[in-house]
């Protein structure tokens, strides 16, 4: 019963895949190729057939996050004025662009900022912000939020706003885009995003051969490398190994007993404990709103219509959709993960993936029958995190999971 | 100030109604007339009046929140709470309709959390672009409009027509445009009217049939513009800037600590009465580019809007020597444009303090104090010319 975790080989070339890009993007500073920086949902294909190099200020604040550098950097931005209401990313990348502190050897200064509204309003202002620091273009993509499913006027003033987008980065680069380059790109993404999938696909196995908390991690490259032949070597090699521990059965959590479900940005300062804590109830989580984000946001319609592909893809992200849509999500991770019960992580700084999941955690319970555990904190500032108020839930929870009877 | 006893039973209407803001729709629907609720002020009323409902802007209330805390969470702004707490406990059971328009990240899952929860009231987004300047949004959000419009004739049965939807954008202007001559009055004579009672006559403009208020703002007009000019003596002017305020206490705050309140760029303020549908086009492309071109919120992004410029150009239009930020805690849009607008004021030479409110909540003994010692740093300024309002 107390077997030890076996720990993923392939996370020592991830740290090297991971390094390897802030290194060359740091190397590109101040060289003939240029450097966007661009929020998490952003259509990075367009950048990378462009060979600009793409900057995530939201990667980098998970990292800064999960080193425990976040709070000094977020300090740091308080003291310029900014409310410690404002989203702890933000604050992060604010408090490293101040003080220049940062875990990566240094985030190059943008040729421009592309931000693209489809994961949150506050990227807005951040990037308005950063435009005024900067004072760089700022190329902005409009994506409505899709309270009732897509709507195709949406998805066509999308399209409209991406064939401007490839014409701005076109003019930036000196040169055109060259469509070619783009669906090449494109098909990569598509890819490197069905590979993601695959991965995450593997974790209804029982046991799981991997936990949720482990995909935090290994997700890096499906954010900031989607598009790249490197993205799609990672996760070919991921996956081989992860198939591997299937067919040898090792188990994530030796023991598995409890199957659990994670919704919202993961709580990165927390992330070696909670798994450890979860670990010690012989629960594993095997699927995660976040992590799932990133296998649904090329569209395969890509490949035969590049723009549309992309217009739907990026419209229809988890984030970017209405409650009824993310409860069908829920309901059917319930099913393909046999989850016995969903923790919601309640984040502080992230309103526009927090504010329903009360809703949602009720309507897990009363039409499937799954408890769901509400934990009260923030991606990056712990600060406002209570250690032992979420040990005590997590335990509460826990019994409470025992008591609606074992289910291996 | 010395305004006729017809000029104070007026005024004591708009006090009453901004202390009971939600009155005087629930009395035309008793009425019967159709009330329709709405948050934001993107929201097209128009569209609303013309289909014959009266639109009655949503603020919250004073009190504490209850039911809505367990739907949504305690970092939601006081508006979002308040607002959801209300229509939880059936304070708005008045209302035949909620409109929203998409605004920020909490407005926009409030949507959801509202229609899963306030069946009996159905529930309509339109979806208003964040970047507001380009044609592609002007062509999205024109088809928004005409959404809109599909969705009120199928609730009121019958075709919204031309001339119906020209009338209302008319009355609208017409009522704005009386606004606008108000502020502009005020900016010049702030003695006129005080702050207070301003923010009596904007919150009443939100929440009264339309009509209703011409009426009253007609008869205020005349005498405001009448008035006699009274000592204003060494009161410092300051422009009062942020979201939502409820509230006219607040403005009383500001007004006891000796200040006077020359302006606002507030979404309970300026900001809803600065734009004017353009005279050409047919109605839906005029609401169009009204509501796109005008003063942009904070949620929204406007290239070439810089509202550190704006802010500080109004307030010295204002003739103001202070800025006061009146926030809404919570509110994300200005609470990132805080840091930048006041390091903006604050290299101009004018002087800005933070006061962050939360709608449900009256002002508190400390935020009092803090207004107070502004007030002070403000009359005691050494370079801050004052223009001597003494009217002896």
């Amino acid at each position: 019963m107390s077997a030890k975790r076996v720990p993923i080989r392939a996370s020592s070339t991830l740290y090297e895949t991971i390094g390897q890009y802030y290194l060359e993007a740091k190397m590109a500073e101040g060289s003939e190729r240029k450097i966007a920086w661009v929020t998490s949902g952003a259509p990075v294909e367009i950048l990378y057939a462009a060979d600009i190099i793409p900057i995530y200020p939201e990667n980098h604040g998970a990292l800064c996050g999960a080193r425990k550098m976040a709070v000094e950097l977020c300090a740091a931005a308080e003291e310029r004025g900014f409310s410690r209401d404002v989203c702890s990313y933000a604050r992060t990348d604010f408090g490293a662009i101040y003080t220049g502190t940062t875990p990566t050897g240094g985030l190059p200064r943008p040729d421009f900022l592309l931000c693209c509204n489809n994961i949150c309003g506050t990227v807005t202002k951040w990037y308005q912000h950063l435009q005024r620091h900067f004072d760089v273009p700022l190329v902005f993509l409009d994506i409505p939020f899709q309270h009732s499913g897509p709507n195709e006027e949406s998805i066509a003033y999308v399209r409209a706003q991406l064939e401007d987008l490839i014409r701005s980065v076109g003019e930036i680069v000196g040169k055109p885009v060259e469509m070619e380059r783009l669906e090449e790109t494109l098909g990569l993404a598509l890819q490197s995003s069905m590979l993601w999938a695959e991965i995450l696909g593997l974790l209804a196995n029982r046991p799981s051969p991997m936990t949720s908390f482990d995909t935090f991690v290994h997700m890096a490259p499906i954010v900031v490398l989607r598009g790249t032949q490197q993205c799609i070597d990672y996760y070919e090699l991921l996956l081989s190994e992860i198939k591997q521990r299937v067919a040898d059965g090792i188990a994530a959590v030796p023991g598995e007993r409890w199957r659990l479900g994670w919704d919202n940005i993961p709580i990165w300062f927390k992330l070696r404990e909670l798994s450890e804590k979860f670990a010690e109830y012989k629960a594993c989580l095997v699927a995660a709103t976040y992590a799932h984000s990133w296998a649904a946001m090329v569209s395969p319609t890509s490949s035969t219509d590049p723009l549309g592909g992309m217009a739907e893809g990026y419209t229809n992200v988890y984030i970017n959709s209405g409650l009824p849509a993310r409860a069908r999500v829920l309901a059917e991770m319930v099913g393909t993960y046999g989850l016995d019960g969903f923790v919601m992580h309640s984040d502080r700084s992230c309103r526009a993936y927090s504010f329903g999941q009360y809703d949602l955690a009720r309507m897990l319970s009363e039409e499937h029958g799954i408890p769901a555990l509400i934990i009260e904190a923030d991606m990056c500032d712990s600060r406002v995190y209570a250690d032992e108020q979420a040990t005590t839930r997590i335990e509460a929870f826990m019994e409470t999971l025992a008591a609606h009877g074992s289910q291996t | 100030m010395k305004l006729s006893s017809d000029t104070c039973n007026v005024l004591e209407t708009l006090r009453s109604v901004s202390g009971n803001l939600y009155d005087p729709a629930r009395a035309a629907a008793q009425r019967g007339r159709k009330v329709a609720g709405y948050m934001c002020t993107y929201t097209p009323v128009e569209l609303l009046d013309a289909a014959g409902y009266v639109p009655v802007r949503i603020l919250g209330r004073m009190g504490s929140v209850s039911r809505a805390d367990s739907h949504l969470q305690v970092f939601a702004c006081s508006l979002a709470r308040s607002a959801l707490d209300m229509a939880l406990l059936g304070e708005l059971d008045f209302l035949s309709l909620m409109v929203f328009s998409h605004t920020c990240d909490t407005m926009q899952n409030l949507v959801d959390i509202w229609a899963a929860n306030i069946s009996d009231t159905p529930v309509f987004t339109i979806s208003t672009p964040v970047e507001v300047d380009t044609s592609h949004a002007h062509d999205f959000y024109r088809q928004e409009l005409a959404r809109m419009r599909r969705f009120l004739e199928a609730e009121r049965g019958r075709a919204i027509t031309d001339e119906e939807l020209t009338a209302s954008i008319r009355g609208y202007d017409e009522h704005r445009a009386m606004m606008r001559r108000l502020y502009a009055l005020r900016r010049a004579n702030p003695d006129r009217l005080s702050g207070r009672d301003m923010l009596s006559v904007v919150l009443s403009w939100f929440v009264m049939p339309r009509e209703e208020h011409a009426r009253i703002l007609e008869r205020l007009m005349e005498d405001v513009e009448s008035a006699e000019q009274t000592l204003i003596g060494d009161r410092p002017r300051v422009y009062v800037v942020g979201s939502v305020c409820s509230s006219p206490d607040y403005i009383t705050v500001i007004e006891d600590a000796g200040c006077l309140v020359a302006g606002d760029d507030l979404c309970t303020g300026s900001r809803a009465f600065l734009s004017e549908a353009p005279p050409d086009g047919d109605p839906l492309d005029r609401l169009g580019r009204m509501y796109l071109s005008r003063s942009p919120c904070p949620a929204k992004h406007c290239p070439g809007y810089d509202p550190g410029t704006y802010i500080l150009e109004q307030a010295r239009e204002s003739q103001a020597e202070g800025v006061i930020f009146l926030l809404t805690k919570f509110c994300d849009p200005w609470a990132f444009d805080y840091t930048y607008v006041r390091e903006r004021l604050s290299n101009a030479g004018m002087p800005s303090i933070l006061l962050e409110i939360e709608q449900h909540v009256p002002p508190s003994e400390q935020l009092r104090t803090r207004v107070s010692a502004f007030a002070e740093m403000l009359r005691a300024g050494p370079d801050t010319p004052r223009k001597d309002h003494s009217g002896r």
